[in-house]
């Protein structure tokens, strides 16, 4: 636009300049700036978004449902009733408890390697501590189990194959019935089978009544009607039965409907001997768990625990399987502990061996028979056998007991002048002897003490009342028994001497004998006398018997053994200073 | 006679919430009153995101433990528990969602004759305490639950991080 017009304004001259010619410039030139632009849009797309994953969790869950215990075991717990007297066995007072002291470590049981399946072995894991299940009211006992009888309990209950082999006296009996009602109490068993000696049913009626009151038991009857309706219409729970009826009743067995969750075999060297009877039939029971009771898996060869082991674990192979070898191949389903184990928990035992002179008529009797007996054993040659050997044999030991014409015995006069201090001090013996014949002698001579007996002869149904009365009657200060009848599965704690007046031939029968006063329950040291005739053959036997007692303890310690520990028939022949020889053994 | 209920009436639950560099897992045991395992149960493994830990913010171990795993567990369980036992303090907030009464066993709380360490209470559950039989140890169950799940996760059992 131009300025208006003044007349004042003196007038412009233009010159006309050419646009399109381009300016003189100085420094760098237009034409060489230029300028970028690009679109943006900003109002028609959504703006960008990275997920962060959803918000929300989840989880997920996997369970296991236990088998219920059955109603008629998760009743509430009966309130507390006084026991009847003698029937509890009063513990000797403890001290306080110590808050410093370090704490037993809890007993679990744990799954065994053969548990594979996931369930089984949680369930064993989930379990609450054994040795805590007895301080409250779900399961009443006499007495608390000790910390190593509730380590037995933790080893049976997981097991479906298991040799409980405790030394006599720890309270195997206990163990068992205690894990049955375990696993009663858990719902995994329904039914179980005890196979027991018969001298022992009594036994068990009593232990179970007394550490399974809430467990109903049914003891098979003798009328074989009876016990195929007990075999084949009852539902009790457990089932008691002896040997030889059982031996009695195999054809039932073979029935579908006669099966058992567990088997126990109490006694279990009963079957030592694998191709007996009463061996076969024991194994044809139809079971899910197999246990076994003995406090002597071996007592004469390794054999033994084989043939144990063709019941508690039929797949282990182990026939052929050299000795040195067997320790290993059954460790995981044997448990046993000795005394010395557990020694804190028992008083001590003392055994001493009384080796006495033979009374001077004993003397003659016994060398004339020894002379006599080994000449004729002589004149026999070669048809000398085993069985001629042994009648020498028992013919010099019974006069190693009395002298056969004058009735003189130096054993019964040591026994007298010990059982004047046993009586004296209150305490209470048990005396044992191979024969029945010395025990009533004993009897007659040792009258002033109460004597009692127990053995073959007393009817099988007096003799409860016979061990009741020797632990009720303060006056019974004397109980002889034979070895047969009394070494075996009796409780006589209450006894704190025990008199083997001869030797048996197998060690582990007189430890048995021993320990029917030394065992759970005992508050006093226990004293074993050991009569022993000098210079005669029970030393000889002595001997024999040493050697077997090592031999046993070394194959359940897992030592390199012998195949064999019985008496032999080249160490029965050693006894005596023979010439003669069978033909076999000569040969 | 006595009045004591039988013990499978009376069912006790374990809660057992475990956090570790692999996220956060539960087990629970169910158990009557003489601490005997009726039912056990394991949740997966929940390993919340860093986004997820930003905006669940403080309410995150809470809802976590108590919402997801603890009332997962619970509730698909067969039978529900008259007191559940954890061993976490932020357990006790499943008493307010399940209306069950909760004791945490910790090292803070109080001493009570049921338990060998102290326990926090949620609820009222001294009554269901009476019940409870005195041999059992309201702690000593969740040593159980740990090894029983380390034994199922061995075993190839829950281990999927669901998260």
């Amino acid at each position: 636009m131009l300025p208006p017009e003044h007349d004042d304004v003196p007038l412009v001259s233009v010159t006309e300049v050419p646009l399109l010619k381009p300016p003189p410039t100085f420094g760098p030139r237009l034409a060489d700036l230029s300028v970028n632009a690009r679109d943006t849009r900003l109002l028609h797309n959504p703006p960008w978004v990275r997920s962060v994953g959803p918000l929300a969790m989840t989880v997920t869950t996997e369970g296991w449902k236990f088998p219920a215990p059955p109603v008629e075991l998760s009743r509430p717990p009966a309130p507390r009733q006084p026991r009847p007297e003698g029937r509890e066995i009063v513990l000797a007072p403890t001290l306080p408890d110590n808050p410093d002291a370090p704490k037993p470590e809890r007993v679990r049981s744990r799954p065994t390697a053969d548990t594979v399946l996931v369930k089984d072995r949680l369930l064993y894991l989930l379990q609450p501590p054994i040795d805590g299940l007895f301080d409250g009211r779900a399961l009443e006992v006499p007495f608390k189990p000790f910390q190593y009888q509730a380590e037995g309990i933790a080893f049976l209950v997981p097991r479906t194959g298991a040799l409980l082999a405790d030394e006599m006296g720890l309270g195997k009996t206990a163990q068992a019935i205690l894990s049955l009602r375990l696993l009663f109490h858990q719902g995994q068993i329904q039914s179980a089978l005890l196979v027991t000696p018969k001298q022992l049913i009594h036994n068990w009626g009593r232990e179970l009544k007394a550490w399974a009151p809430d467990l109903p038991f049914e003891v098979f009857p003798a009328d074989p009607e009876m016990r195929r309706a007990t075999w084949l219409r009852s539902n009790c729970p457990l089932k008691v039965i002896n040997y030889e009826a059982l031996t009695r009743d195999a054809e039932v067995l073979a029935d579908p409907r006669v099966r058992f969750d567990v088997v126990l075999l109490d006694e279990a060297q009963r079957i030592k001997n694998g191709d007996s009877r009463t061996a076969q039939v024991v194994r044809s029971v139809k079971r899910s768990r197999s246990w076994a009771l003995t406090g002597t898996p071996i007592e004469n060869s390794h054999e033994d625990l084989v043939n144990i082991f063709r019941f508690v674990d039929p797949g282990l192979p182990l026939d052929g399987l050299p000795p040195r070898h067997l320790a290993a191949a059954t460790r995981d389903h044997i448990l046993r502990r000795t005394k010395d184990d557990v020694q804190a928990d028992l008083p001590p035992k003392m055994i001493r061996d009384v080796e006495l002179d033979l009374s001077p008529a004993q003397r003659v009797a016994y060398d004339r028979a020894e002379n006599d007996g080994v000449v004729h054993l002589n004149e026999l040659g070669q048809t000398v056998t085993v069985q001629h050997v042994f009648q020498l044999v028992m013919r010099l030991k019974q006069i190693c007991n009395f002298d056969p014409l004058t009735g003189e015995s130096a054993k019964l006069d040591q026994l007298t002048a010990d059982m004047e201090e046993v009586a004296a001090s209150g305490r209470k013996a048990i005396v044992f002897s191979q024969w029945v014949e010395p025990l009533g002698v004993l009897a007659g001579a040792l009258a002033e003490y109460g004597p009692l007996q127990y053995h073959g002869r007393i009817p099988q149904a007096e003799r409860t009342s016979v061990l009741d009365r020797f632990r009720d009657d303060p006056a019974a200060h004397l109980l002889l028994m034979s070895y047969g009848s009394g070494s075996v599965g009796l409780n006589l704690q209450f006894a704190n001497y025990v008199f083997l007046f001869d030797r048996w031939w197998n060690p582990a029968v007189e430890d048995q004998a021993i320990n029917r006063a030394h065992r759970i329950g005992q508050q006093h040291p226990v004293t074993v006398v050991r009569l022993l005739a000098e210079g005669t053959i029970e030393h000889r036997i002595a001997g024999v018997l040493e050697a077997k007692r090592k031999v046993f303890n070394d194959l359940l310690a897992e030592a390199e053994k012998p195949s064999r520990v019985g008496l032999s028939e080249d160490e029965i022949f050693g006894l005596f200073d023979l010439t003669a020889r069978p033909k076999r053994a000569a040969g | 006679m006595t009045d004591t209920p039988p013990p499978a009436a009376i069912t006790l639950g374990f809660l057992s919430l475990v956090q570790d560099a692999a996220g956060v897992s539960g087990g629970y045991l169910l158990t009557n009153a003489w601490g005997r395992p009726l039912e056990f149960r394991l949740s997966s493994t929940v390993q919340p995101t860093k986004v997820q830990q930003i905006l669940y913010g403080p309410t995150l171990a809470d809802y976590l433990q108590c919402e997801l795993i603890g009332r997962t567990l619970v509730e698909k369980s067969g039978t529900p528990p008259v007191l559940i036992v954890t061993d976490t303090p932020v357990g006790l907030g499943l008493a307010h969602r399940l209306n069950v009464p909760v004791v945490a066993v910790g090292d803070e709380g109080t001493r009570h004759p049921r338990s060998s360490k102290p326990l926090a209470f949620a609820g009222n559950p001294e009554a269901v305490l009476e019940l409870v039989d005195a041999a059992v140890d309201l702690a000593e169950p969740f040593v159980r639950i740990r090894e029983a799940a380390a034994e199922a996760r061995k075993l190839g059992g829950t281990s999927r991080a669901a998260a």
